[in-house]
């Protein structure tokens, strides 16, 4: 394999098409193109470009997880942060651990809570109707100590439910934000851009 | 013309959407966090005051023993030299055991959680047999306050006269303490719940035994000094067999002489474990 301008632009194509649109992708050759033209232009070699830029299969890595963070900011989506989050994740094993096992942990965590909203959301009609029925007189299976606090009871299990889904919510919101960033920041600390302290 | 008029506002398919739409998330929040807490407060403000409800303490009910014959939660004999005794049992605990006097055929306390769930009671002599029938009502009233109380029959049966024994337990745990009495029959229906039935000692008259158990493990102990023979029929759930032997698809007592008196007992059970027990 020859090292030179070309090869370069080439290897960034094939990994970039198909990810980025078109329009970005020539931007982004352009811009390197540009970067080799500038670089002859002061008696470099095109070898010499070639490895002072960088790996292009390095550098499609990291302008296809931050062309991905930057989509997943404009546009919240359950899909877009996942791409986002494997396409960092692809920059380095040490992803495995600082982005994929968070991200695991926290989608866990909002399933947990959205379930147990739905869960008391459900639970408390059903344990309402539980505890109408003796008032009524009819001869049903006794799940409340006292069927008049089970009302009030089943009423604050249906509301506290109903608020655990919107707060979880709100949560993932939050989450998402800051997970955002978090990627940002994870990419230009990969970059070189960033230091970790 | 298109204009609207105001009764074809009801068809319009958007305008749950725009109601939706209109209301403050921040209000919604509100109003949710304040009816959750209220709804709690009143719930526990309730369930404090109905701590102290008179009659919810699981004491005996006195309704039950003033309506009891004679004042009392004994049920005489009165001169029959034989009993049926038929025990009818909703949810909670039910223990029976011998021990009562000698001219009372059976005598029994009830806790209960209030007077609306005493048993109902029947009695009725014919010739020498007396038949009684106790039997759980069950919640038909309309009951606002501390409906799960604690429920418990404690029974206790005379030891010397012939009994028919017939029980039907819905959910609960039972323990039948059957062996100083004398049975001619015994007929137990479990629904749920775990069912104890000791005939150590047993030393009455022969008798055949069906027992029927729903969901919850059985304990049966003969014993082994009689001639007694066992069939089960177990649906889901281990067979323990202690000092019992396998004979012609039954287990038996080690002394077994198919010749002599025998006391067949059948058991059918659905779910959970069952232990046989020659003791």
């Amino acid at each position: 394999m020859q090292k030179n301008e070309q090869e370069y632009l080439a290897i960034l194509r094939t990994r970039l098409s198909g990810t980025l649109p078109q329009e970005n992708l020539d931007d982004i050759l352009s811009d390197y193109a540009e970067h080799f033209r500038i670089g002859k232009s002061k008696g470099r070699s095109e070898e010499d470009l070639y490895t002072s830029l960088g790996s292009p299969e390095e550098v499609a890595r990291e302008i296809k997880a931050t062309y991905m963070v930057t989509k997943a900011e404009e546009t919240r989506s359950c899909g877009n942060i996942l791409h986002a989050v494997l396409s960092t994740i692809g920059l380095g094993l040490f992803n495995l651990v600082f982005v994929l096992v968070p991200f695991i942990v926290l989608v866990i965590l909002l399933g947990l809570i959205f379930l147990a909203g739905v869960m008391f959301s459900v639970m408390g009609p059903v344990m309402f109707v539980f505890a109408l029925l003796p008032i009524l007189g009819i001869s049903s299976f006794d799940f409340w100590f006292s069927p008049a606090a089970g009302l009030f009871f089943s009423i604050g299990i249906t509301s506290f439910g109903i608020l655990m889904i919107i707060g979880d919510y709100y949560l993932a919101r939050t989450f998402y934000y800051l997970g955002i960033r978090y990627l940002k920041w994870n990419i230009n600390v990969i970059k070189g851009t960033e230091s970790i302290v | 013309m298109t204009g609207k008029t105001p009764g074809n506002d009801n068809k319009d398919p958007a305008k749950g959407l725009r109601i939706i739409s209109t209301i403050n998330p921040t209000r919604l929040i509100l109003w949710l966090v304040a009816i959750t807490i209220v709804s709690f407060v009143i719930g526990f403000s309730i369930l404090f005051l109905a701590s102290g409800v008179p009659g919810n303490t699981g004491e005996p009910i006195a309704a039950f023993k003033l309506s009891a014959i004679s004042n009392s939660t004994a049920f005489p004999l009165d001169g029959a030299s034989a009993g049926n005794v038929l025990l009818t049992f909703g949810p909670g605990n039910l223990e029976i055991s011998g021990g009562s006097a000698g001219d009372n055929l059976m005598e029994a306390t009830v806790y209960a959680g209030s007077a609306p769930w005493e048993p109902e009671v029947s009695e009725n002599t014919t010739g020498p047999v007396k038949t009684l029938s106790v039997t759980d009502k069950g919640h038909h009233s309309k009951e606002f306050f501390a409906v799960d109380a604690k429920r418990q029959w404690k029974i206790h049966l005379n030891e010397q006269v012939p009994i028919g024994l017939d029980v039907t337990i819905g959910v609960g745990d039972s323990r039948l303490d059957l062996g100083d009495l004398n049975l001619t029959a015994l007929n137990v229906n479990a629904g749920v719940g775990g069912s104890e039935i000791d005939l150590g000692g047993y030393h009455g008259g022969r008798f055949d035994a069906m027992i029927n158990s729903g969901v919850g493990d059985l304990e049966l102990r003969v014993p082994s000094m009689s001639n007694t023979r066992i069939t089960t029929s177990n649906g889901l759930g281990d067979v323990d067999v202690k000092g019992l032997r396998f004979d012609n698809g039954a287990y038996v007592t080690p002394g077994y002489d198919s010749a002599k008196p025998v006391n067949e007992i059948q058991i059918q059970h659905k779910v959970g474990s069952v232990t046989l027990e020659a003791v």
